[in-house]
């Protein structure tokens, strides 16, 4: 397979507008994971951990988002 | 930064589906680390996959209103990562970046020789949890262990001999 038929084919994916096989394809590709196994340490994991997490906090400014309620229309949008 | 707790994760996203920050918190650390892990075995790029995590939990945040109250979120994580990093692959290929590393890497892990390990039946490693795990007789020695979470007996006689079995055997 070349990148140019592979650039076709993950766009025809997720478009929706693949055919069978080539999905059938990219989900295997998906579901394949024992090729490459990281091998990181606790203290490395938790550094990863903490990066990401302080990433999301930092987009999301929890003092504006926190003290503003869910409308109440939402909630019984969400309940359906 | 709170630190790892043993909350239930069901209550960690109820308070989360009402908008509790904390709770959100504790479930992106929980998940952080297996996303990023899985983006990195797919994309072998840590910037992509950080980005991909960073803006799923975003995402997912800025969702919680609309989210219906039976939803899991294991399935919306892992529906949502491997829509991240097939986008992701094909933004890379639309703008013609490390394409080297493409066609070094990724290209040979859509062979059929390597797709074919994806049809084989999964081999789960013993795990012992606190609920799950349940014993399936009649079958081959490494293949009576089976795990269901819809199981809600737990033989733990049987499951304690089929273990001690596979410790001689091993």
């Amino acid at each position: 397979m070349t990148t140019d038929i592979l650039k076709k084919k993950t766009a025809r994916y997720l478009r929706g507008q693949s055919v069978p096989a080539e999905r059938k394809q990219i989900q295997n590709w998906l579901s394949c994971t024992g090729d490459r196994k990281m091998s990181v340490s606790t203290e490395e994991r938790t550094i990863i951990e903490n990066l990401i997490v302080a990433e999301v906090k930092a987009y999301i400014d929890y003092t504006k988002l926190e003290p503003e309620p869910a409308p109440w229309w939402k909630k019984i949008t969400a309940f359906f | 930064m709170m630190s790892r707790n043993f909350t239930p994760e069901q209550d960690l996203i109820d308070k989360f589906l009402l908008g509790d920050a904390i709770a959100f918190e504790e479930l992106s650390r929980r998940y952080s680390y297996p996303l990023y892990s899985y983006c990195i075995t797919k994309l072998n790029s840590r910037e992509d996959a950080r980005r991909i995590v960073r803006t799923i939990f975003i995402s997912l945040w800025e969702k919680r209103d609309t989210m219906p109250l039976d939803f899991s979120l294991s399935i919306y994580l892992y529906s949502e990562v491997r829509r991240s990093v097939v986008q992701c692959l094909n933004s890379k290929l639309n703008t013609n970046s490390d394409i080297p590393a493409i066609e070094e890497e990724i290209l040979p892990s859509f062979s059929a020789a390597r797709l074919q390990k994806a049809r084989l039946p999964v081999k789960y490693s013993v795990q012992i949890k606190s609920v799950g795990l349940s014993f399936e007789p009649g079958k081959g020695k490494y293949e009576e262990l089976r795990w269901s979470k819809y199981s809600p007996v737990i033989k733990l006689k049987e499951l304690k001999h089929t273990l001690q079995d596979m410790l001689h055997l091993s």
